[in-house]
């Protein structure tokens, strides 16, 4: 098979990337592993969807079928079922797949866009001590088996972690009977955006401890408790600040970890923030014609975000597929110690095509208020105040691109006031 | 009647199965388990070990060196997974150069073939990622890494084909002579007669050996390990096994390349009363990086996917205990079988049976010792997958993403002679859940899989024992 730009992932990032890059005179084609396009959304039943993108709220089966419908009216060609093996990289890209109906089968491609969204940190990843019960399960997995296959997980039910997730899943098992009997965050502040803290916690009276962590867990078959602790600013557990919780069910929301492992067989530069790969304004890797997204590029707070930066992504494969830029060259982003990490991380100079370049970046700490600043060559390029910055929710400032002059590095720099 | 009742289908209880074969007896083997290898066979650091550890001339220096080189055969008779990684033993100073000379003299009196003295300078460059600090390392080529529950399967499988019998979750609650026979009572409230008893029971060897004896010879002391397992994607970080000297507490923390590419590290080594809690400690998890510093630099353990302990059943008797009781003729003791015991295992069955069992009848002539030729899919050419693929389009569906298996490797880990309706039972056969997601992506699937397979509904299907189910209760009635 052939095509001019394949996108891998029918999520939300590849289906606004794929529809953005429609009707350019282009092959457009999505694979997607599932049985049906949507990702993550067909799971995520609660609404709070579309404000931006579409001026109205909808659940996240409703947001799919948006894209999905302009999909079909574009007559973009996807294939479902079909998990990609491998990138290889010569003169185009031949992406290896696999699928019932085909077999093994390759695809040919002049542009790849990576959009393979992320996955769950598990326990492994955390190093949660204790026995090994049934019971432990990612906030993500169980909402699957809940909004997908109508089961429930557990009865008594802990949450470890206080990302979106695992705010979500708190109030929706509680709507099915389930007893929450509470929200561990290691950190001093919610991970989880402030809407979700209210509506899905205070609402429902599930104490959230925050600055505490699960320090043991027992059960042998079932589980059948967890002890929590306090930790100190260094994340250390305090003695005797034990609390102990019976429940048959931990449900874990640590984390979501971007997917690049189709990315193993490439060299590409990696960013250790973000953990996956570093782009250019385009969204574009280092290696010429290859793109990412969404939230494989970088773990997004709303859908409406990753729609609009992997239509921006989508635009840009369609521009190197019009271009064919060889010569790419890059300046980077550096960042002062308030902020943890930027996406773009590069910006291709000699590239500049559209107006604004966008940077989507996240503070260390909660901030009340800031100044941030965008400087090259000691400059200040563009500057933007604001208030009540967390760690938990995605900013963003706009560089016009004719500020932009030299070749030397930007800085983003956001100074507490 | 049978001639024979083994206790246990660890790595041990599953080897002697498969010797027992050999001859035509009537053999019965019985596991408290919902499957087979579930407690030190499948939480180990999974290497073949040379030999050059046990103390000169006992059971399990012997044994240890026949295990090994048995391991060959078992790789050609029954297809299991042996990667031949060869290890290093790692000196940092004068003083534990003279140890490491030390070991290099029992290994030879042990009869470990091939181990020679490298200076670090050597070794480094054989294995890059090695500690800056060694001096001087014992070269142990003979060292192999294998995947211990799929030894055990592929025994009890071959042991079956050759006419043993295997019944699961029968937990022997008590023993008894009667006249001239033994009666085994099980959970089932069932009595089984037989002429012999071998127990091979591990972390509970003395509690079985009490059902009979008054004076049991050994108590078992449990010991805990910890460990960290490394995601494949660290393959080509080390090609050896790397050992640190051996203390009186054991061989301490290692780092061990695996067969489908992991890295473990550990284990820890501690003492403990209760014999099935495997609790991982955030003082463990410590105590591992730091042993490991000395053996490697830049180790990745950023990449940590799972932690987990396993509990060796070592024993008060020190060495391995491979005898017939004293009090009752015909019931066999295999207690005490920490490590080496996986090494040792096909040498231990060997031993039981012609020396201490000793059969005074012939072996059978139509013993086979093949079991068919087991594949992982993702290891076959790409030729060799679409010629599957043609025969059975299913192996396109690739399952787990993360290790690759196809929907057909998850159906024969359903229907094999040994197959597995649980989800962590499909995770030890065909290793669907074993990568970087844990099985947040597959094992909804799998779930799926096992339930249309077998006919049980979605909230039937265990994650192990019978009482686990993943899905407790249905939110909607369609």
């Amino acid at each position: 098979m052939k095509t001019h730009l394949l996108v891998i992932g029918g999520g939300a990032a590849g289906m606004a990337a794929a529809v953005s890059a429609a009707n350019k005179g282009f092959d457009v084609l999505v694979v997607e592993r599932d049985r049906e396009l949507g990702g993550i959304l067909n799971q995520c039943i609660h609404n709070g969807f579309g404000l931006k993108e579409f001026k109205e709220e909808l659940t996240g089966p409703e947001y799919a079928d948006r894209f999905m419908n302009q999909l079909n009216e574009h007559k973009i060609p996807y294939l479902l079922s079909t998990t990609v093996l491998d990138i290889v990289r010569k003169d185009h890209f031949t992406i290896k797949c696999s699928s019932v109906e085909k077999g093994l089968f390759e695809i040919e491609a002049n542009a790849v866009i990576l959009s393979t969204g992320c996955y769950e940190r598990t326990r492994g990843a955390i190093l949660l001590p204790g026995e090994r019960p049934k019971g432990i399960m990612t906030a993500g997995s169980a909402q699957r088996y809940l909004n997908k296959d109508g089961y429930l997980v557990g009865r008594n039910v802990f949450i470890l972690g206080s990302g979106d997730i695992g705010l979500i899943m708190a109030r929706r098992m509680t709507l099915e009977g389930a007893n929450v009997l509470g929200v561990a965050e290691i950190m001093p502040f919610s991970n989880g955006l402030t809407r979700n803290v209210v509506q899905c916690l205070h609402d429902f009276n599930i104490p959230l401890y925050l600055s505490h962590t699960v320090t043991d867990i027992r059960g042998k078959e079932r589980l059948e408790g967890i002890t929590i602790q306090e930790v100190n600013e260094k994340f250390q557990v305090i003695p005797n600040t034990e609390k102990s919780f019976e429940v048959d069910t931990l449900l874990l929301s640590v984390g979501l970890i971007p997917d690049v492992t189709l990315f193993d067989s490439l060299t590409l530069e990696i960013d250790p923030i973000t953990k996956s790969v570093v782009v250019d304004q385009n969204y574009e890797t280092n290696i010429p014609g290859l793109f990412a997204c969404g939230n494989s590029l970088h773990v997004h707070d709303l859908v409406d975000e990753v729609s609009n930066e992997s239509k921006k992504a989508g635009e840009a494969a369609v521009r190197y597929l019009m271009h064919d830029h060889k010569n790419k060259h890059t300046l980077i982003i550096e960042k002062n110690e308030n902020v943890r990490y930027v996406v773009p991380q590069t910006i291709a100079y000699n590239q500049l095509e559209v107006e604004h370049i966008e940077l989507s970046f996240r503070v260390t700490k909660k901030i009340s208020s800031a100044i941030i600043n965008v400087m090259q060559d000691g400059e200040i390029i563009q500057t933007k105040k604001a208030r009540y910055l967390v760690p938990a929710e995605m900013l963003r400032i706009a560089i016009p691109k004719d500020k932009i002059t030299g070749i030397s590095s930007l800085v983003l720099a956001v100074k507490e006031v | 009647m049978y001639d024979f009742i083994i206790i246990g289908a660890g790595i041990i209880g599953t080897n002697i199965a498969r010797e027992l074969s050999k001859y035509p007896f009537k053999t019965l083997v019985l596991e408290k388990e919902n499957d087979v290898a579930n407690h030190q066979t499948v939480a180990n650091s999974a290497i073949v070990h040379a030999g050059h550890d046990p103390i000169e001339g006992s059971l399990k220096a012997i044994l240890c060196v026949k295990g090994n080189a048995l391991y060959e055969e078992l790789e050609h008779e029954l297809s299991i997974p042996l990667l031949r990684t060869g290890a290093f033993v790692l000196a940092h100073n004068d003083e534990e150069e003279q140890m490491l000379r030390d070991l290099k003299v029992r290994a030879d009196h042990n009869g470990v073939p091939t181990s020679t003295i490298l200076d670090g300078h050597t070794a480094r460059k054989l294995e890059p990622n090695m500690s800056d600090s060694v001096t001087q390392v014992l070269s142990l080529p003979t060292t192999k890494v294998t995947y211990p529950w799929e030894v055990a399967f592929a025994c009890l499988e071959n042991a079956m084909k050759n006419g043993v019998e295997f019944r699961k979750n029968q937990e022997v609650t008590n023993i008894k002579w009667v006249k001239d026979r033994f009666v085994v009572e099980t959970n089932f409230k069932e009595t089984i007669e037989t002429k012999h008893v071998i127990s091979a029971s591990g972390i509970f060897s003395d509690q079985i050996a009490h059902m009979l004896e008054k004076d049991v010879p050994y108590t078992i002391k449990p010991r805990r390990g910890e460990y960290y397992v490394l995601d494949r994607r660290v393959k080509g970080y080390l090609e050896r096994v790397l050992y640190p000297l051996p203390t009186s507490k054991g061989k301490g923390v290692l780092l061990v390349p695996q067969v489908h590419g992991n890295i473990l590290v550990g284990p820890t080594s501690v003492d403990q009363l209760d014999k099935v809690r495997t609790t991982t400690t955030p003082d463990g998890m410590k105590q591992i990086k730091e042993d490991a510093a000395r053996l490697a630099k830049n180790i990745p353990f950023d990449k940590t996917i799972r932690t987990f302990a396993g509990i060796r059943a070592g024993s008060t008797y020190k060495d391995f205990f491979i005898q017939e009781s004293k009090e009752f003729k015909g019931f066999y003791h295999v207690a005490g079988i920490d490590s080496p015991g996986l090494t040792a295992a096909p040498a231990i069955a060997r031993y039981l049976v012609d020396e201490v069992i000793q059969p005074n009848v012939e072996k059978k002539e139509n013993f086979d010792p093949f079991r068919e030729e087991k594949i992982f899919f993702y290891t076959l050419s790409e030729d060799e997958q679409k010629k599957k693929i043609k025969e059975n389009p299913l192996y396109g569906n690739i399952v787990c993403k993360c290790e690759k298996i196809t929907e057909v490797e998850i159906m024969e880990a359903i229907h094999s002679p040994l197959g597995s309706d649980t989800i962590k039972g499909i995770k030890k056969r065909a290793r669907a859940g074993s990568g970087l997601c844990q099985g947040g992506y597959c094992e909804n699937t799998v779930l799926k899989i096992i339930a249309r397979e077998t006919g049980q509904s979605l909230d039937q299907i265990n994650y192990y024992g019978k009482d686990t189910p993943i899905l407790l209760k249905e939110t909607k009635v369609k």
